[in-house]
Order: C-alpha cells, then structure tokens, then sequence
C-alpha cells in the first residue's frame, strides 16, 4: 500500500471513529471524541486535554521510553511491512510513532556494533507493542469521569423548615385578630 | 545470542504492559504499583515453573 492510499484509510477508519464517538457521547462528554483523537495522535495527549495531566505525563513517558528503547535495539529502524507485517500494523496505534516511521523509513537503519543483529526482532516487537498499548490507553479515554462543570444557574431556593405546631398555635391565642376588638 | 538472554526483555516489555493496564484501572499510584508488580510474580513464576517443566522433560523423558 502506498503512502496516499493508507493516508486516505487513516483519514476514513479516524473520521469514522470520532464521529461514533461525538455522536454516542452525551452533551457534556463530548469532548471525550476531541480527546479519543488527540490520544491517538500523541500518547497520553487526551487525559492532558481531559484535565488528567498526570496520567497523560505518565502514559507518555512510559511509551516514548519503551519506543525509543525499542528504536535502539532495532538500530533506530521502524518496521517496515516486509520485516513482519503484523509489528508493522501495530505501528498504527499511534500516530506519533506512525510519523516518525514514514519520515524515518525503513532503509535507515544504523546497525551498532555492540548491538547484536538478533535483538532487531525484539526491538520490532517493541515498538508494535508501543501501539497496540496506545490502543489501550485511547479506549481508557472513554472511561475517565469528567470533572464537574460549575453551573451558571441560580441555585434552587433551600425549602423552609415546617414550623413547629405550639409555636405557631401559641400568639394566635394570645393576641386576638384586628376584627374581633371591641369597638 | 542465546535464547536465554531473551529473557532480558522480557521483564521491561512485561512490566511497561503491566503499569499501563494497572494504571488505566486506578489513580492511586501505590494500588498501580502493587498490583502491576503483584501480576509480574504471576506471570515470572508461570514463566519459571514452564521453563522448569520444559527442561525436565526434554533431560529425562
């Protein structure tokens, strides 16, 4: 598949997807649509939007740490589809770690010394697992629980207590009504 | 490479997958890393006990 081809799939199954999401959403969590989509874009980039910044922080370091160490031991190397072509399509969870494929590209490898060639099959499979997990953490966007927007309205009024029976029985004995005076 | 030195990679893939998965069902950051590292012993004990089995019965069967 060339590069416009999967760019015009991309563009159709990510359409779809958001506007499952926006629509299924309720008014107020639509947002999470925004948020399901710049998840995929960047990991952990829809909890930031969501307000949940430190999970986002978490959720990002911890993938682009184990991306970047798969990269190493793959010799700085993106999957390409005739090395596996299921670690390839895992590449597609995110889609930082898609761009960095395509301007990358497969044939720049920088094969090390040190590095033994056998460890370029785990460092694929890093680097799948990198996408498939942002995956995860995309669908987890959908479950986060919104904080509370402050509402504009007026509060409702408190309903008054119910008065007490003697109370309220006692002056109307005591202090006789206007009409009734003595002329 | 051996086979065995595999096994270096396997713990940082397995507990990277472990947080994440911990992480997406709590907020509380002790609860994520005691059930992620609670699920590693499982999961390096499955490993150890398999591999164990393995070598026995390739040595003496």
């Amino acid at each position: 598949m060339n590069t416009r081809g999967e760019g015009r799939l991309l563009l159709v199954v990510g359409g779809i997807i958001f506007l499952l999401v926006s629509l299924l959403m309720r008014k107020g969590e639509r947002i999470k649509g925004i948020a399901f989509f710049v998840a995929w874009l960047l990991p952990g980039g829809g909890h930031f939007l969501l307000g949940k910044w430190k999970k986002g922080l978490f959720f990002f370091l911890l993938l682009a740490a184990t991306y970047a160490f798969g990269m190493c031991i793959a010799g700085w190397r993106p999957v390409s589809f005739d090395d596996n072509p299921f670690y390839y399509v895992g590449q597609y969870g995110s889609g930082a770690t898609l761009l960095l494929a395509k301007l990358r590209g497969a044939e720049k490898a920088i094969l090390r010394p040190e590095i033994h060639p056998s460890w370029f099959d785990p460092g694929l499979l890093y680097v799948c697992v990198v996408g498939l997990l942002n995956i995860v953490v995309m669908l987890n966007i959908l479950d986060v629980k919104l904080a509370a927007r402050p509402t504009t309205a007026a509060p409702e009024k408190a309903p008054s207590p119910p008065e007490a029976p003697q109370a309220a029985a006692a002056p109307a004995a005591t202090t006789p009504p206007a009409s009734e005076k003595p002329a | 490479m051996s086979g065995l030195n595999y096994l270096f990679l396997f713990f940082p893939i397995v507990m990277v997958i472990l947080l994440i998965l911990e992480a997406c069902r709590s907020d509380d950051p002790r609860k994520i890393a005691k059930r992620a590292l609670a699920n590693f012993g499982v999961l390096t004990a499955v490993l150890v006990l398999g591999g164990a089995f393995v070598y026995v019965i390739n040595r003496w069967f």
